[in-house]
């Protein structure tokens, strides 16, 4: 098991896992949205588990990096910090910050975040950018909240785990970027059958189960 | 500055959706020449696209029950590029070039030109189907910018001035076209 | 090597070679006119089919006997369409016309075809030289170039394999398939080629680790997925002379161990995706493709794959999503390609340039290639140079060649008497330089360094009339609209950018912005998943740092300095010399936003006028009597006449 130095802390890594795994096993905590466990393709999308590698210029996201023996590394410095921040507010810009009328109030990880890194919620110097509708009503028991996501897929990633395929995807392009349940209202040849994993790993509450 | 755009839906025309129903038969049959794998996905709707000239919700329902994904998988693939369309374009697809060199030339002046004469947005079909507007990234031509192409036909060094005439010549193709027809169906009875 | 087979494929291309060779002199040697006609894109764009089809009408009218040979694309686009005219029997070179239309065409059937007479007024120059007509390459647009990937461009049939093989083609692949592929690795590391598509990697090192990659199924792509807009030279290439691009793939193919490869091209180019069709096909007849190539083990199956139009595809992982049938993503890298590409297979991703440089180097030798271009990047370098230039179009150069040389000396300067400004380099990736850069050698380093970057080879020229804020608004418009959303920074970051650019260029800009672009820019360029979201700020980075002063008139001042912004600036009508009477104007507004005034002079309804600058032209120049201002504000107030009632 390789050892790694993570914040001048030894800590031992499994093999081949991820220099995120790692940490996170070890109660390091390095702010994150878009990885889960066991992933073998982390999509890297949210980019916000930089570190700084000894040896390396630039700091990199941890979620793509395998660890190895002896690895040097930095969880908290200037520059990881001003990008994790600089991520966040970013996120927070195209965010409904209505944190009270939030099913994740508490919860919620855009929360835990931002209080780890210190900053507020309301995004100062950058302008906010909502979409429209509030919610989207495509799935028959699911209801979807555009400016509460961020995009990072793990709804994709569990549902398309437990059923071989998934019911939801990633739909248009860009900023315009939104998860889709198109063809869900007819007959479709592979059903939701309202397992609900996907509404439990949502790190925010952009999909709740509608009560019918 | 914007120009005024309609934002009506579609008529449901019963020619069009017969001739529609035809088209889709003609693809159903062609499906038999693409490997049933996902690879498939993005040549077989670039096929569809072509015959139909744009991806309906039937279409994408046929294709999702070929390969065997579900259309919802389909939907946000097609919905990733550029090429594809959601909506029948009109018979005459206007495209307005906005590459860097048509844009140092005032390529969007072209382009908003085209919204005000035909009264339609970047991205619409006008409400008689004759006209749809779009602008695409670079054709090509960088040395003739600017550039607009209809139908086929590129149209190099355009000026505001010209939009109107090429309008117009279009429409009297169609009038002649109308009065030619009209003269042998009477020649005919 | 078994010297067995080398013979074995000697002969099974002997036969091929010897019977492209006994075409081209029997259309070489026919004692009738040759008629090259440039049909590429750009040339049909221009009118290259009616001017064809002009000839063909006066040829078969007055039944001269002449060859008309359709060619792929010169390069030289300001001259569009082209004719090169070979008549022997006028005691004449063969010569280039330019700017042939169907009127001209036919003229020239009549009058030099028929009567020997080239009419020297319209003649640009002779393709060789002789004592009657000045050659072309006395023209520096012509002898300042040095071709090797466009060497065979609009001199030969596109269409047609024996062109290419009568002028050399395949002899490369040929000499590929009678030596080692350790051999060809060396070969390209020894000639220094670096990838044109735009990182500038090693080529022969990037075949080194494919070549060494475990597993069995190996892939070779060409990349053609040419999405810079304002970059085409791969759609011409690919137009005017698919072979050499298929060879160098089949080279490529042997020397890392692949056998099955594609061409990925945009759907947006049909004729390069009908041409280069037709060229696999045409190879495959003649077994220089397919299994058992000329005889040899060495199997090669190509297919075309027609990108369906996303910017992002040409990043090489996102480019792999998109032939696996999934939305064109990009993904973290490493796995590098050339361990992990498509369907998880080592993959060796090449440009279009990079792979039509192959066989030139085979045949000529590393040393020959190495001593072209600069010591770090040798070779020639591909640019379409389009914009405020007289002689726009695609050159190729020698590495290593300054910016200056480039833009004045080859394509003729800028037009209209006006400034030159700025050089926009490398596309949405690159970046703006000013004229402190002019002398600024064009090589991958030189570039990068100045804060712009080789890129695909798109070069657009600038004069003072352009405003590098809207040129950077332009851009971000750009990445914004085919950032693909995976990744924060490049969704929502290059989309702040773009708001605050597009506020800048209305007037609407205010303090902090600045800080606010130099901040965001830096973080998406370091935060970002992919080559799109890190190099998508760079027109924000260099113009601000170059053009800073711009920015600021914008937004202090409310004044666009270069006339640019719609939003900022005002047309009027000097009424000390507008014609009395004079209607030019009125008639051409598109929105009908000209009156007269009660002494029947003209005047500008602001509230009605889309700024479009058709007045400008229409006004007649003994006149000049249009004045266009920023700020809007200093546009003096001229009385419109109240409607009649």
């Amino acid at each position: 098991m390789p050892k790694i130095l993570v914040d001048d802390r030894e800590i031992e890594a499994e093999e081949g896992s991820t220099l995120l795994q790692a940490c996170l096993n070890n109660d390091i905590y390095i702010p994150n949205l878009c990885y889960v466990e066991g992933m073998q393709y982390p999509s890297s999308s949210c980019r916000m588990c930089f570190v700084e590698i000894k040896g390396q210029d630039k700091p990199v996201a941890a979620c793509v990096v395998t660890v190895r023996e002896n690895m040097v590394v930095k969880t908290e410095t200037e520059t990881v910090r001003r990008l994790q921040r600089s991520a966040l507010r970013l996120l927070l810009s195209v965010h409904r910050v209505d944190c009270k009328n939030c099913q994740a109030n508490k919860k919620c990880e855009l929360q835990r975040i931002a209080k780890f890194l210190k900053i507020g919620l309301k995004p100062k110097k950058l302008e906010q950018y909502l979409k429209e509708p509030e919610i989207v009503q495509e799935h028959p028991c699911l209801d979807y909240y555009p400016n509460r996501c961020v995009l990072c897929g793990k709804c994709l990633y569990v549902c398309r785990k437990q059923h071989g395929q998934s019911v939801l995807t990633f739909a248009k392009r860009g900023f315009e970027t939104i998860i889709s349940f198109y063809g869900q209202d007819d007959e479709s040849k592979f059903e939701c059958e309202g397992c609900t994993v996907c509404v439990d790993i949502c790190p925010v509450g952009a999909l709740i189960m509608r009560d019918l | 500055m914007k120009a005024v755009c309609s934002q009506k839906g579609w008529k449901v025309d019963q020619e069009r959706l017969k001739e529609e129903r035809a088209i889709l038969k003609q693809i159903a049959r062609k499906f038999t020449n693409f490997e049933k794998k996902r690879q498939g996905l993005i040549p077989i709707l670039q096929m569809v696209q072509e015959e139909l000239s744009y991806l309906s919700a039937e279409a994408l329902n046929m294709v999702a029950g070929y390969l065997e994904i579900s259309k919802n998988e389909i939907y946000g693939v097609a919905t990733f590029y550029n090429q594809f369309r959601f909506q029948p374009p009109g018979k005459h697809p206007i495209k307005v070039c906005l590459g860097t060199a048509c844009h140092v030339r005032a390529g969007d002046i072209i382009l908003e030109n085209f919204e005000r004469k035909l009264k339609i947005c970047d991205g619409e079909t006008s409400d008689d189907r004759e006209f749809s507007l779009e602008r695409v990234a670079c054709v090509g031509c960088c040395a003739l910018a600017p550039v607009a192409v209809i139908g086929e036909t590129v149209h190099g060094h355009m000026a505001p001035s010209k939009v109107e005439g090429l309008i117009l010549r279009i429409e009297i193709e169609k009038e002649m076209q109308a009065r030619e027809k009209q003269k042998n169906e009477s020649g005919q009875s | 090597m078994n010297p067995a087979n080398h013979k074995k494929i000697d002969q099974a291309f002997g036969t091929i070679h010897a019977e492209a060779l006994q075409r081209r002199n029997a259309f070489k040697t026919a004692p009738v006119p040759k008629i090259h006609i440039g049909m590429a894109t750009c040339g049909i764009a221009s009118g290259a089919l009616e001017t064809k089809k002009a000839f063909e009408e006066v040829l078969a009218e007055r039944n001269l006997d002449a060859r008309i040979h359709t060619v792929g694309c010169l390069g030289h686009c300001y001259a569009e369409p082209v004719v090169i005219i070979d008549h022997p029997d006028s005691g004449f070179p063969p010569i280039f016309y330019h700017e042939v239309t169907a009127g001209k065409a036919k003229m020239l059937a009549k009058l030099f075809i028929e009567e020997g007479d080239p009419r020297f007024e319209h003649v640009y120059g002779a393709m060789e030289a002789n004592d009657l007509i000045p050659s072309v390459m006395d023209f520096s647009r012509f002898n300042m170039e040095k071709r090797i990937v466009m060497e065979k461009c609009g001199y030969i049939d596109p269409e047609d394999i024996y062109d290419y093989i009568a002028e050399g083609g395949y002899a490369a692949l040929v000499k590929a398939l009678q030596s080692n592929p350790d051999e060809i690795i060396q070969a390209a590391q020894n000639a220094g080629l670096r990838g044109r598509g735009g990182a500038g990697f090693s080529t022969g090192r990037k075949w080194e680790l494919a070549q060494k990659a475990a597993g069995k199924d190996k892939f070779v792509i060409c990349n053609a997925d040419e999405g810079d807009p304002g970059a085409y030279m791969d759609r011409t290439i690919l137009e005017s002379n698919p072979h050499q691009v298929i060879e160098g793939m089949a080279i490529c193919a042997y020397a890392v161990g692949a056998s099955k490869a594609i061409v990925y091209v945009r759907a947006e180019y049909p004729l390069a995706v009908k041409l280069v069709t037709k060229a696999i096909r045409q190879a495959e007849e003649q077994g220089l493709l397919g299994s058992g190539i000329l005889g040899s083990s060495f199997n090669l199956e190509i297919d075309v794959f027609q990108g369906s139009g996303a910017f992002v595809c040409g990043e090489e992982t996102a480019l792999f999503r998109s032939i696996e049938g999934y939305r064109g993503t990009p993904r973290h890298r490493p796995p590098f390609p050339v361990e992990q590409g498509l369907w998880d297979r080592p993959t060796v991703i090449n440009n279009v340039k990079t792979l039509a440089s192959i066989p030139p180097i085979l045949n000529k030798g590393a040393d020959w290639y190495r001593n072209i271009g600069t010591e770090n990047s040798s070779g020639t370098a591909i640019f379409s140079i389009v914009g405020n230039v007289v002689h726009p179009g695609l050159v190729e150069i020698p590495m290593g060649v300054s910016l200056r040389t480039l833009i004045f000396d080859i394509c003729g300067g800028i037009p209209n008497n006006k400034k030159f400004k700025a050089v926009q380099i490398g596309g949405p990736s690159g970046g703006c330089l000013n004229e402190d850069f002019l002398d600024t050698p064009v090589d991958f380093d030189s570039l990068t360094a100045a804060g712009a970057m080789m890129g695909s080879g798109g070069m657009v020229v600038m004069d003072e009339d352009t405003c590098m804020v809207e040129v950077a608004r332009y851009f971000l418009d750009f990445t914004q609209h085919e950032s693909c959303g995976k990744c924060t920074f490049c969704r929502i970051g290059t989309h702040h950018l773009l708001k605050i650019l597009t506020r800048l260029t209305k007037g609407e800009g205010r303090e902090g912005d600045l800080e606010l672009l130099e901040v965001l820019s830096a973080d998406i360029k370091n935060g970002s998943l992919c080559g799109l979201g890190k190099t998508a700020p760079n027109p924000v980075i260099t113009s601000l740092k170059y053009f800073k002063d711009e920015y600021e008139a914008h937004i202090n001042e409310k004044r666009c300095p270069a006339l640019m912004c719609r939003a900022l600036t005002a047309f009027y009508f000097d009424l000390d010399l507008c014609a009395r009477g004079c209607d030019a104007c009125a008639t051409c507004c598109p929105v009908d936003a000209v009156f007269t005034t009660r002494n029947r002079k003209k005047g500008v309804d602001q509230e009605l006028c889309v700024k479009c600058g058709e007045c400008v032209v229409a006004c007649p120049p003994e006149y000049d009597a249009v004045r266009k201002v920023s700020p809007p504000d200093l546009v003096p107030i001229i009385e419109k006449p109240s409607e009649k009632t």
